[in-house]
């Protein structure tokens, strides 16, 4: 499970070799919307050189390749199947197009994101999130709005049902659900606001289209110094108790909290919070 | 004439046209040329010696580009060029 994904411009060296510098968790090597038509080759060709080259250890490269239908999809994939990746992000992804990203993939080990950007995608997200060789499902709610015909707000209300759709989706099938990007690069204050949000819908994750909104991102996703607390005196009770529920601070404590509180704790291990 | 690339910071202009002299030539500008310019040629002359390409003229502009921008845009401009031909 990662925090925070970052979205890196496939066609721009500047971003590409400094990728491993801005504290995402996971960066998303970009082949759709930030590479103009002509130069998708270019992208190519360069994000091949690039990872021929370097390697890095402790962070998980998606590359999100064109969507199914453009004249890109096949060129993306089969120029980058042997590149050290963990898999793709698919646009416009509907449960046909995982399913033929799949057999490119083959035993390549690259597993895949799906982006939920349409009312009708979001229709099919139990489907969706059942595939095979999924990593979790992206939100991809500024496509999304448009195709609803409504404007994107600070109060988000507009994706209320987008997102806890998919977040009970991705936890039925226990994968990552990351959450759309917030698109103002300069108003972190409100960046977390909306990161909060999310998380408090099930979120695990949020991407990120600038490297500025990373360490915010990280902070709310990552697990909270009272959640690690009370996550610690939990799993130290359940050890001594010999009855399969008891109470705590006069809550009652059972199986599922334990294991909730246990994934707690691995996480804050994982980010170095323990 | 093809190119590939940009004068972005970071990056390399590289444009590729065919040589009838039956020959490589190889053109650099580089805001880095006194301390990589040797370096930067060597990089486009293995990839050329790599692809087996003996007829192509090679201008190389670059802002301080690593190699393996260097070789990606010289392959793609070659690519191009090989494109442009089959049209």
């Amino acid at each position: 499970m990662s925090r925070s994904y970052l979205f890196i411009p496939g066609n721009n060296p500047n971003m590409l070799q400094n990728l491993d510098v801005f504290n995402a968790d996971a960066v998303i090597i970009d082949f759709e919307d930030s590479v103009i038509s002509y130069d998708k080759d270019c992208a190519r060709d360069l994000v091949e050189n690039f990872l021929k080259k370097y390697n890095f250890e402790n962070l998980e490269i998606y590359i999100r390749i064109n969507d199914f239908e453009s004249n890109d999809f096949l060129k993306d994939v089969q120029s980058t199947l042997d590149l050290n990746i963990n898999g793709y992000v698919l646009p416009k992804a509907m449960p046909e197009s995982i399913d033929d990203l799949n057999k490119l993939i083959g035993t390549k080990g690259k597993t895949i994101i799906p982006i939920i950007e349409s009312p009708l995608a979001l229709l099919f997200v139990r489907e969706i999130a059942s595939k095979d060789n999924l990593h979790g499902i992206l939100l991809g709610a500024e496509d999304f709005t448009k195709e609803l015909n409504v404007p994107r707000t600070l109060e988000a209300s507009e994706i209320f049902y987008a997102r806890s759709i998919i977040s009970i989706a991705c936890n039925a099938f226990n994968i990552d659900s990351i959450d759309t990007p917030f698109t103002n690069t300069d108003d972190i204050s409100n960046l977390r606001v909306d990161s909060l949000k999310a998380k408090q819908l099930g979120f695990t994750s949020k991407s990120s289209i600038h490297p500025n909104h990373v360490e915010t991102i990280n902070q709310v996703f990552a697990p909270s110094k009272s959640e690690i607390e009370n996550a610690l005196r939990i799993v130290t009770k359940a050890k001594t108790e010999l009855k399969g529920a008891f109470s705590l601070d006069g809550k009652m404590v059972d199986l599922p909290i334990i294991k909730k509180a246990e994934k707690t704790i691995e996480t804050a291990k994982k980010y170095n919070l323990l | 004439m093809k190119s590939a690339g940009s004068l972005e910071s970071s990056d390399c202009l590289i444009t590729v046209s065919y040589n009838k002299d039956k020959n490589n030539t190889v053109n650099i500008e580089s805001i880095v040329f006194d301390q990589f310019g040797e370096q930067i040629f060597e990089v486009i002359n293995k990839s050329l010696q790599e692809l087996n390409i003996k007829n192509v003229n090679v201008l190389c502009q670059d802002k301080g580009a690593l190699d393996y921008t260097i070789k990606a845009r010289l392959a793609t401009a070659l690519k191009r060029l090989e494109g442009e031909n089959n049209e």
